[in-house]
């Protein structure tokens, strides 16, 4: 009797193991250590491989026929932006992350340890913003000192949250001027928010902008432009993976057919409308042709040192406002790569 | 019980009474729900259908909240040609069924260990009725930590949603057995794999069969839960899509999908349960 018992606890027992299958398996090279001032290997050891969350370039190196350059090293995730990359750096289940300004920092105030290895610029960035102020149907905005008193969507550890607070900052006003609503900003919560009036103004980005006002535009609805630089687009790489070798090896290689993919979309945007916003986002020509107008052109510099001023005065701001301490932004960008990307456009145009 | 008895003491009586009078005899009104209706089962949904049209053509309903009924069968006639609508449907398909496949294994299993011995509930009971009151999205991000962000956390997420439904009525099934069986098949010194094929399987299958409808109904739920991370395809992906791009009619085909699909599984499980419980005589008769 009790055997028979023990027999069923048994099966139960190994039924839960089942479940329990093995985590990720990025950011745990066992290749040999690399210091983090040594210089950077130039080629990619067999057998190195990283995860990286970058569906965009993915699809940009497949529509260019680079695909196969990278694939002997480089398994893609589908995941991009702050709150999924950092979450899957916690998992160990990724290598690289493609974000904008604001997940480096917030990483680092969470207890991650990452580095920026690669960074995108707007040319003209004032003209070419990702983000507008959505404002509400029958709301009255037209500048920046309209925003007293309103009721502004803000979504803390977001780029959205920073540029908020920049542009409180920049039209003279503080946090109590108006009245912040904490609302994450994924999917088209801010647009829908804006619709229902449930905020009175929200930073709304991409084709967001477009169809907000195309579908609300006849109840009233408006954005406005903020005039401030929102461009910041980064990789960043946890720093354990740039420990290990091969990994190393292998982020230097990506970013270098990084930068060439950027390069590829800037000057083939017929094919990135049709094979990209159509064919792969479900998008009409003419969302994607608004897209690629709006965008302007890249701009990626061998220099970053611009770059990390504007980084530290973000994270004044952040710091000042959330109560985290002050970090250094030339902390979290990892030097080696400056040049890596914008060497690598220069050499695909001398070919 | 004595109170059951004096209610049937009572129809004696009553019929005694009836039997006496010599009055014509009345018809007796009938209890339960009667013959069933000819496709009744489709009335529901098409009343549903024909408010959602009418509301649509009267224009009671914002097209930008809520899109028309032919909207969506355009969106969906565009997705068809696209091939984008079969390859995620495809993808969404195959991992619910393998999770319902597990779920459907593990909670029958766990079922088994918990109903048959006391030392099986004392040690899985609580744990999956914990299990239970954690939400899967609220569990989500543990897995992803224990699993990383492949198709194994993603089936394991469907097979935590579907085997707690299982468990809980195929348990709940077996514990309610009718004692005499159980000592009938002691008298006649059944072994006890034999008591379970013949008894304790049998004797659970309608509490194992409306855990199924449950259960095929979550799996199909929490795959919207587990396509949002790290997916490339799969009908939850096709609508995280769309919410990015503010595409409210994509988001509607989505929805109706599943509505679809739910109402299609369940109604198959329906069915197995007409065919395999026809010993059965009871109200739904």
């Amino acid at each position: 009797m009790l055997k028979n018992r023990l027999a069923v606890l048994a099966g139960a027992a190994a039924a839960i193991t089942l479940l329990a299958g093995c985590g990720g398996d990025a950011a745990a090279g066992g290749g040999p250590k690399l210091a983090l001032d040594a210089a950077l290997p130039a080629s990619v050891p067999d057998g190195a491989r990283i995860v990286v969350g970058d569906p965009t370039t993915q699809k940009a190196l497949e529509l260019s026929g680079q695909l196969g350059k990278v694939t002997k090293f480089v398994q893609f995730a589908n995941l991009s932006g702050g709150p999924q990359t950092t979450e899957a750096f916690r998992a160990k289940a990724l290598d690289v992350g493609a974000v904008a300004e604001i997940p480096p920092i917030h990483a680092t105030w969470t207890g991650l340890n990452v580095r920026i290895v690669a960074s995108k610029f707007r040319q003209d960035p004032l003209n070419h913003p990702i983000y507008e102020l959505g404002v509400a149907p029958g709301v009255e905005v037209k500048t920046l000192a309209d925003l007293r008193g309103k009721k502004v969507a803000y979504s803390p550890g977001q780029a959205q949250g920073a540029l908020v607070l920049k542009v409180l900052k920049k039209a003279g006003l503080t946090k109590e001027d108006v009245e912040l609503v904490e609302l994450p900003s994924t999917g088209d919560i801010y647009p829908n928010a804006l619709a229902a009036r449930q905020v009175e103004v929200a930073p709304i980005g991409g084709v967001a902008i477009k169809r907000y006002l195309s579908k609300y535009g006849k109840d009233g609805a408006t954005t406005i432009r903020h005039g401030l630089r929102d461009d910041a687009a980064h990789l960043y790489v946890q720093t354990a993976s740039l420990e290990d070798e091969g990994k190393a090896a292998a982020i230097r290689a990506y970013v270098a057919a990084w930068g060439v993919a950027q390069d590829w979309i800037d000057k083939h945007p017929k094919q990135w409308i049709e094979g990209y916003y159509v064919k792969d986002q479900g998008l009409s020509q003419a969302d994607g042709e608004w897209l690629v107008d709006n965008a302007g052109h890249p701009e990626i510099t061998a220099d970053w040192s611009a770059a990390i001023e504007r980084q530290q005065e973000t994270i004044q701001l952040l710091a000042k406002e959330t109560g985290n301490e002050e970090i250094k932004a030339a902390d979290l960008y990892d030097l080696r790569f400056q040049a890596v990307a914008a060497e690598a456009i220069k050499a695909g145009a001398a070919k | 019980m004595s109170g059951q008895t004096a209610t049937i003491g009572g129809v004696r009586a009553k019929r005694e009474q009836q039997a006496v009078t010599t009055r014509p005899v009345r018809r007796r009104r009938r209890l339960g729900p009667g013959k069933p209706i000819r496709f009744g089962a489709a009335i529901g949904p098409v009343l549903l259908l024909a408010i959602w049209s009418i509301g649509s053509a009267a224009g009671w309903l914002d097209p930008r909240v809520l899109s028309a009924p032919w909207t969506v069968v355009t969106t969906t006639g565009d997705l068809i040609a696209d091939g984008r609508l079969q390859s995620n449907l495809l993808t969404s398909t195959q991992r619910a069924f393998v999770g319902l496949g597990l779920g459907i294994l593990l909670g029958t299993v766990l079922a088994l260990a918990s109903g048959l011995s006391r030392i099986g509930e004392a040690v899985l009971d609580g744990p999956i009725q914990i299990k239970r009151a954690i939400p899967s999205l609220a569990l989500l991000p543990l897995l992803i930590l224990w699993l990383g962000i492949g198709e194994t956390m993603k089936i394991t997420t469907i097979t935590l949603g579907v085997f707690v439904p299982i468990y809980i009525h195929t348990h709940n099934g077996l514990r309610t057995i009718d004692s005499r069986y159980v000592e009938l098949a002691q008298t006649v010194g059944l072994s006890r794999w034999t008591f379970v094929r013949r008894v304790v399987l049998p004797g659970a299958l309608p509490g194992f069969l409306l855990g199924l409808r449950f259960a095929v109904t979550g799996a199909w739920l929490s795959l919207v839960v587990v396509e949002q991370i790290n997916s490339t395809s799969g009908i939850g992906y096709m609508m995280e899509l769309a919410r990015t791009y503010g595409q409210t009619d994509i988001i509607i085909v989505g929805l109706v999908l599943y509505g679809i699909l739910g109402l299609l599984s369940d109604g198959a499980v329906r069915l197995i349960q007409r065919k395999a419980l026809s010993w059965r005589r009871t109200l739904a008769d």
